[in-house]
C-alpha cells in the first residue's frame, strides 16, 4: 500500500519549492529522469481490464527497470474523510527485457511518458518521497531525447509514502502534516482531484528566494 | 557466480524413470566421495492465460514459466522458451501477476533432492515431482564448478568431469543416461559470465526435454 497526494506548481516557482523542501527534509535532492511505459491487457486476455507500468530509471549508469502495479483506492466513509489517497501498490525491480516479456504475454502499449525533475527521500513520521517533475510526451515511440512537455510551464508534485493496513493512519497523518508546510506554494490533494495553483505561490516563492534557503523559513512553517 | 550445468535423465527407449534409479544415482555420487550437504528445492510453475475466447489460445505463450531458484530466494524468474525471453525480478512480481488476473497457475513442479560437495564441484541430484505429489516425472542433476564463472573457460573441465561421472554411473547398468543439452544463451541475450538467469533458462530447457521424452513415450504406446 501507499499513501499519495498530488499537486501542481508553475515552473517559475519550482526553485523556491526546492529551497523549501531542502530546508524541511535536510537531505540532498536526487535527480529524476524516468521513462514510464503504461501497458494494458489486450481485448481477449484476462478476466478484468488490467494495467501495469514499466519504469525505467534513466539516471542510473545502466537503465534500471521496475514493474509497478497501482491498485484500487481504499474506499468507505473513513477513506472519504481523509485528504490523502490510500491505495494498493506493488513494485518489483526487474531485468531489462520486461517490456519484451509483457508484449509476449499479450499486453499492449497504452501510452508512455518521460518525467524529468528531482526527488527528496526522507524520514518524517513515515518514509516520505517528494517528486517534482515535468511530464513529457514522446512524439516518436520511445524517443526520450525528443520529449516535449505535456503542460508547458507546469510541473507535477507528488508526495508518497509506503504504508500497510496496520499503520496507514499514522502514515496518512505524517503525509498530511508534511503537506501543510508546502501549502503557501502549492495545494496537495488526492490524485484526480484537481485544485490548481495557489494564489499565494508568487509571494511565498519571492519570500523563500530572498531568504536564500536559510535555516529559518517563515516562522509559522518551520518544523 | 559459479558455472553450472543442469542435466536430465534420459531413459532408454521403452523404459521410464523410477525411484530406484534415483537411489542408484545418489549412491553413485557418494561412491565417488561426494559429501552430502543438505537438501535443495527449485519450483517451476507453468502459467496459462485467462482468456475470454479459448479459440484464440494460440496467440499466447504456451510455455510461460515462473521459476524459484534456491540460491536466490528473494528473486523470481520468468522464461518464455519459444521467444527466448528470460526475466529476473524481485519475488514481489508474483503479487503483481496475481493482481493483473491475466495469467494463472496451470501446474507447478519441484526439482528437489540432495546436494553434495566433491572437491571444487558441487553436485545436486533431484527428482522432478508435481507439488503436493510424489509422482516421479523425471530426474535432474546439477554440476557446479565453484572456481570459474565463464561458460567457455569451464567447458573442458566440465566435459572431463562428466566423462568420469558417466563412467562411474555406467558400472551400475541403469536403463538410461544423463544428458546435457546446453541452451543457446546468446539467443536469450545472456553473456558468457554465468548468472542465475542462465540457471532459469537451463531449468526451462530441462523441463521441455522432460515433456518431450514423456510425449515420445506416449506416442510410442499409442
Amino acid at each position: 500500500m501507499e499513501c499519495v497526494v498530488q499537486g501542481i506548481i508553475e515552473t517559475q516557482h519550482v526553485e523556491a519549492l526546492e529551497i523549501l523542501l531542502q530546508g524541511l527534509c535536510g537531505v540532498q535532492r536526487e535527480r529524476l529522469r524516468v521513462h514510464e511505459i503504461c501497458l494494458k491487457n489486450g481485448p481477449n486476455l484476462g478476466n478484468v481490464a488490467s494495467e501495469v507500468r514499466l519504469l525505467c530509471d534513466l539516471e542510473q549508469p545502466e537503465p534500471a527497470w521496475t514493474v509497478k502495479h497501482v491498485g484500487g483506492a481504499m474506499r468507505g466513509a473513513g477513506a472519504e474523510q481523509i485528504s490523502v489517497l490510500v491505495r494498493t501498490m506493488v513494485e518489483s525491480k526487474v531485468s531489462k527485457n520486461a517490456l519484451r516479456l509483457f508484449y509476449a504475454l499479450g499486453y499492449k502499449l497504452d501510452h508512455e511518458l518521460l518525467r524529468v525533475g528531482f526527488a527528496f527521500h526522507f524520514q518524517r513520521g513515515a518514509q516520505i518521497t517528494v517528486t517534482v517533475s515535468s511530464v513529457n510526451k514522446m512524439l516518436k515511440l520511445h524517443a526520450t531525447d525528443e520529449a516535449v512537455p505535456v503542460t508547458p510551464g507546469i510541473q507535477l508534485v507528488e508526495v508518497t509514502a509506503p504504508a500497510s493496513s496496520e499503520n496507514y493512519t499514522e502514515v496518512v497523518s505524517a503525509v498530511s502534516s508534511f503537506c501543510e508546510y508546502l501549502a503557501p506554494l502549492l495545494h496537495l490533494s488526492k490524485p484526480g482531484v484537481s485544485t490548481g495553483v495557489v494564489p499565494t505561490a508568487a509571494a511565498a516563492a519571492a519570500s523563500l528566494m530572498s531568504d536564500g534557503g536559510g535555516t529559518t523559513l517563515f516562522p509559522s512553517y518551520t518544523a | 557466480m559459479p558455472i553450472k550445468w543442469v542435466l536430465h535423465w534420459q531413459p532408454n527407449v521403452g523404459t521410464s524413470v523410477n525411484s530406484q534409479i534415483l537411489n542408484e544415482v545418489s549412491q553413485c555420487v557418494e561412491s565417488i566421495n561426494g559429501v552430502k550437504e543438505g537438501r535443495w528445492k527449485a519450483t517451476l510453475t507453468f502459467y496459462k492465460p485467462m482468456l475470454r475466447d479459448q479459440s484464440l489460445a494460440a496467440e499466447f505463450p504456451r510455455d510461460f514459466l515462473g521459476i524459484l531458484i534456491p540460491e536466490q530466494p528473494n528473486k523470481y524468474y520468468f522464461v518464455i522458451r519459444a521467444q527466448r525471453i528470460v526475466l529476473e525480478s524481485d519475488s514481489s512480481i508474483q503479487t503483481i501477476m496475481e493482481k493483473l488476473q491475466s495469467y494463472k497457475m496451470r501446474v507447478a513442479l519441484n526439482f528437489e533432492g540432495f546436494q553434495y560437495q566433491l572437491g571444487d564441484f558441487q553436485l545436486r541430484v533431484g527428482k522432478v515431482v508435481p507439488t503436493h505429489s510424489e509422482n516421479l516425472r523425471g530426474i535432474v542433476m546439477e554440476v557446479e564448478y565453484l572456481p570459474v564463472s565463464s561458460i567457455e573457460k569451464s567447458r573442458q573441465i566440465m566435459e572431463e568431469f562428466l566423462d568420469i561421472w558417466q563412467a562411474s554411473l555406467s558400472k551400475r547398468s541403469l536403463p538410461g543416461h544423463f544428458m546435457h543439452v546446453e541452451p543457446n544463451f546468446t539467443e536469450y541475450g545472456l553473456p558468457d559470465h554465468y548468472s542465475s538467469q542462465h540457471t532459469a533458462v537451463q531449468y526451462a530447457n530441462v523441463m521441455a526435454q522432460l515433456i518431450a521424452s514423456v510425449q515420445s513415450v506416449q506416442s510410442m504406446r499409442n
